[in-house]
């Protein structure tokens, strides 16, 4: 394990809040979508079509870019194509500059954090207001998401409260969450009406019409949106579905399986800017679609991984995410599905440790809407980094090593007598320490074997 | 080389085989709407999850009344934001109408293209005489739905033609978990939703 991975995961597991923050929200996720999904009758042969529509699309995803990009601009959008993330942010800040903008209101998207456009916006010098009240509470705090659908799970009611009396003008005098909440409507409100530009993600593009989806359940994406003379959307390319009848079928497992919701609260569908005749409505659309990686993911074996819609389901149910939260992935996409995209996005050398921090016992793919083979794609990763030399030596010598004794049978039932009686010389049961296997019991005991190897038994006729 | 030859280059641009998008729309894997849909309708919209209430009425110049009533019983004055919408005329002479939409508008008043029975959603779109703000901002959002306009499935929504700006569908009132996974309504759009369903009793 490389000592930054260990050193975050340590912190994670050492923080008292941060356990109990990770349960109450990844647990009621867990609960709500149990619910959710016993009541959709059809949720199994759903998850298969979703996932035929992703393959659909992701096999044929120029073809759709283009059909996209024809319709939208049909409707009097400006679309751009970025090949990397820092192109993206170019085009935005371009688009941002090009119109004068002092601010901009930001509706909550995973994209715009993987580019890195907090960043980008600050360096030019363009006011930001985060107007999910999720990214809000991170962005006065001056951190990163912990998760992609809760992004300040990992904060306490306290810590928000103090955030908040630190930064709104108005703030709360209860010490209650809907205060705070309320505390929140007030303070954001001026932002995104006063904003000059607002810039959203994609759930969604709409192949046939040219429509950018957006889902959320606070509201705050059109509020963001409506209000300022430009909408710039920042979109990876995967998010194409060819009309609203196939996007209406991810939405409904989209919802279930993120909040355990049938629908979340607004769903939106934006084709070009406003009309000459409409009230309302920005006088630009500007939508950026975005490569970073997922045409070589595609034809190098990933494929099956842009099929996610980003429900945090993975996540969710996954039991090393629920013991060290979403910081300690060092990404920008935590949990399973961030430890399959992260080596693509940052390369393996930087990441080879996400993979390996999984127990392979596959609760993400079973509950995976659209169902990626996630344990198999961080195999792959495994033996990429094996085969490509990553792996530090003591870890290459221990394997081989191991590899070598396993190939020797009787050699092996040696070793493993020698080492039940080595192990059980420091504890019948459990073991507190054990020599060279301090990476374990420093946070918890270790089952101590039993007297006998099952082979031993075998043998003697046990069965 | 520009991004977009770049990555179309790559991904490559011919078209998939003919009818196989549409054969993943055949046969659409979705919940059963059985039995009445205005019945399932009002059943789903008053579900904890959406968290809305609804009355009916009769025609659309029963709306006053029926909104003055509604209004009162949130101890609030007879006072609006009604925008130019057709759906919506009657007499509202007993109300203050907002000239604008302001940033705090206690309530507003809209009416739905569609109601959805399964999930219990409202359908509306951006249209001259449509404003799409203000159903956002007011704290009370109450929407006039035709019994008519109820239909089953969320793919009912879909526009044929040119589409307008934007297409929205509200289910339920605004809602966020974010601060400890409690459930707080109105965190920045309407925190109550009332449906008014016009005809068919």
């Amino acid at each position: 394990m490389s000592a930054a991975f260990a050193k975050r995961v340590d912190a994670a597991l050492a923080d008292p809040i941060l356990k109990i923050a990770v349960e109450r929200t990844a647990g009621t996720a867990e609960a709500k979508r149990a619910i959710a999904v016993d009541g959709f009758a059809h949720f199994e042969a759903a998850r298969t079509r979703a996932a035929a529509i992703k393959d659909h699309v992701v096999a044929h995803l120029g073809y759709y870019l283009e059909q996209f990009e024809a319709a939208a601009t049909a409707a009097g959008a400006h679309v751009h194509y970025a090949r990397t993330a820092d192109e993206a942010c170019e085009i935005v800040i371009g688009i941002c500059k090009a119109a004068g903008a002092r601010t901009v209101a930001r509706s909550k998207s995973m994209m715009g954090e993987e580019i890195g456009l907090p960043h980008a916006l600050a360096e030019a010098g363009i006011g930001r207001v985060e107007t999910d009240l999720a990214e809000h509470i991170i962005q006065l705090a001056d951190e990163r998401p912990s998760h992609i659908v809760w992004p300040a799970m990992h904060k306490t009611s306290e810590q928000v409260s103090a955030l908040f009396k630190q930064h709104h003008a108005q703030p709360h005098t209860e010490e209650t969450i809907p205060a705070m909440a309320e505390s929140a409507r007030r303070h954001l409100r001026s932002g995104m009406l006063g904003a000059d530009v607002g810039i959203s993600g994609a759930n969604f593009l709409v192949a046939d019409s040219g429509a950018v989806c957006t889902v959320t359940n606070e509201g705050n994406a059109e509020l963001s949106l409506v209000p300022p003379r430009t909408h710039i959307v920042t979109a990876g390319i995967e998010k194409l579905v060819p009309s609203m009848g196939h996007a209406v079928q991810l939405l409904r497992l989209l919802a279930r399986s993120a909040t355990g919701a049938t629908l979340t609260q607004y769903t939106t569908f934006y084709t070009g800017p406003k009309r000459a005749a409409d009230p309302d409505g920005p006088d630009a659309m500007h939508i950026v679609l975005i490569d970073n990686g997922r045409s070589t993911m595609r034809d190098e074996g990933l494929a099956e991984m842009l099929r996610c819609i980003r429900c945090g389901a993975c996540m969710n149910h996954c039991v090393v995410f629920r013991q060290i939260g979403g910081h300690a992935y060092g990404g920008t996409y935590p949990g399973p599905m961030g430890a399959v995209l992260t080596p693509a996005l940052d390369g393996l050398a930087a990441s080879r440790d996400l993979p390996n921090a999984c127990t392979l016992n596959g609760k993400c793919q079973e509950v995976c809407p659209v169902k990626i083979p996630l344990p198999t794609l961080l195999r792959g990763w495994r033996e990429k980094s094996w085969r490509e030399g990553l792996e530090p030596a003591t870890m290459r010598q221990g394997i081989l090593g191991w590899a070598w004794v396993a190939q020797r049978p009787r050699l092996y039932r040696l070793a493993v007598r020698a080492a039940i009686f080595g192990m059980r010389r420091f504890g019948r049961g459990w073991i507190r320490t054990l020599p060279m296997a301090s990476g374990w019991t420093a946070h918890r005991d270790l089952p101590a074997p039993d007297s006998e190897s099952f082979m031993s038994r075998y043998a003697r006729g046990e069965r | 080389m520009s991004a977009r030859a770049d990555i179309l280059g790559k991904l490559g641009t011919a078209a998939p085989p003919p009818g196989a998008a549409e054969a993943l729309l055949a046969d659409p894997v979705r919940p059963t709407v059985a039995g009445d849909l205005v019945e399932t309708f009002l059943i789903a919209l008053a579900l904890p999850a959406s968290g809305a209430t609804y009355e009916r009425i009769d025609t659309v110049a029963d709306a006053p009344a029926a909104v003055a009533r509604y209004l009162a019983g949130h101890s609030l004055p007879p006072a609006v934001f009604l925008p130019d919408d057709p759906g919506l005329a009657a007499d509202w002479s007993g109300f203050t109408l907002s000239p604008a939409i302001t940033p705090d508008e206690p309530a507003v008043i809209a009416c739905a293209r569609l109601g959805i029975a399964e999930t219990g959603s409202l359908v509306f779109e951006t249209a001259p005489h449509a404003p799409m703000l203000p159903n956002f901002l007011g704290l009370h959002h109450i929407v006039l739905l035709p019994a008519a306009a109820i239909t089953a499935h969320l793919e009912d929504a879909a526009l044929p033609g040119p589409q307008p700006r934007a297409q929205y569908w509200v289910t339920g009132v605004s809602g966020t978990t974010d601060i400890e996974g409690q459930y707080i309504r109105g965190a920045h759009g309407p925190r109550f939703l009332h449906v008014l369903v016009v005809g068919e009793m």
